[in-house]
């Protein structure tokens, strides 16, 4: 695991699940890997990959659940940002169903039918994963242990 | 600047829009954040206004700036991709141009995703700001 191997580069945040906080933790996110890596552009998609992820924990954590928790953890090719939460069996399902469809098929492709399938019915947008997926760049992994969810959004850094 | 019926502004939480008419050209400048949590339940009635108006008054290039939209989540881009599809498959759109900088990541990478959805009607501005 990613977390036992660094060092520095390594931040984790437990807080309640309220919308508000995302915005900060998306600033803060970007500001701290813009110093930890030297790169505006990674930094900036590593940011946006922790709100996305967030937004769906806030909007799909179970109710009696009192927190959720994001680490990121850079490695030495690559980070890992994870957002924990616990969820309903039925959210947990869907989001296996959606990381496996989206993972089937050329990312541009599934993000623009995404789009307008999302077009065509109301309610969630359901295109925060494929985006992290496609925009950043992200390959994207979910653990489940027992009602308790972990979704990893990895990024392969550049070799020095 | 013309903030007759249908192109006024519009301030939700951190976002600011500002339409104005310049001749048949209608620029908006966007600035701030789309980041609230349901941002359709302000956006998409707007886009639609917009819509609507900019037929009635034969606007033939619509501008939509985000230069200055310093993050827009996935809800918001899903209300311009509503914006879009309403465009696309409506006979006599105007085109719709969208300005961006590409030095803002999410504006590098989702602006020009956008413009493929419909790529007869929009068409992506790149600036670099």
């Amino acid at each position: 695991m990613i977390t036992e191997r660094l060092s520095s580069d390594y931040v984790e945040m437990r807080f309640g699940p309220r919308w508000t906080y995302i915005s900060c933790v998306r600033k803060f996110v970007a500001s701290f890997f813009m110093i930890g890596l030297s790169d505006k552009e990674r930094a900036e998609q590593i940011s946006m990959a922790a709100s996305e992820l967030l937004e769906n924990a806030v909007k799909y954590a179970s109710e009696e659940e009192g927190y959720l928790k994001i680490s990121i953890a850079k490695a030495e090719n690559e980070v890992d940002v994870c957002v924990k939460n616990k969820a309903e069996p039925h959210h947990i399902n869907t989001l296996r169903r959606e990381l496996a469809l989206i993972q089937t098929g050329q990312p541009e492709q599934v993000y623009l039918k995404k789009m307008e399938e999302a077009a065509m019915t109301e309610g969630q947008s359901r295109l925060g994963l494929i985006r992290i997926l496609y925009e950043a760049g992200a390959r994207l992994r979910l653990d489940v242990n027992d009602n308790e969810v972990s979704i990893h959004a990895i990024f392969k850094l550049e070799a020095a | 600047m013309s903030a007759e019926r249908g192109f006024v502004p519009l301030t939700v939480e951190s976002l600011s829009i500002v339409p104005r008419l310049d001749g048949d050209t209608l620029r908006i400048a966007m600035s701030g954040a789309v980041e609230m949590r349901d941002p359709g339940d302000a956006l998409n009635p707007y886009w639609t206004l917009i819509d609507e108006e900019a037929r009635r008054r034969n606007v033939k290039v619509v501008e939509l700036d985000v230069q200055d939209l310093n993050f827009m989540n996935s809800s918001g881009i899903l209300t311009l991709v509503r914006w879009i599809t309403r465009c696309k498959s409506t006979p006599d759109c105007y085109r719709l141009v969208l300005r961006y900088d590409r030095n803002v990541t999410w504006q590098r990478a989702s602006i020009p995703t956008l413009a493929k959805l419909a790529p007869n009607v929009v068409v992506p501005m790149e600036i670099d700001a």
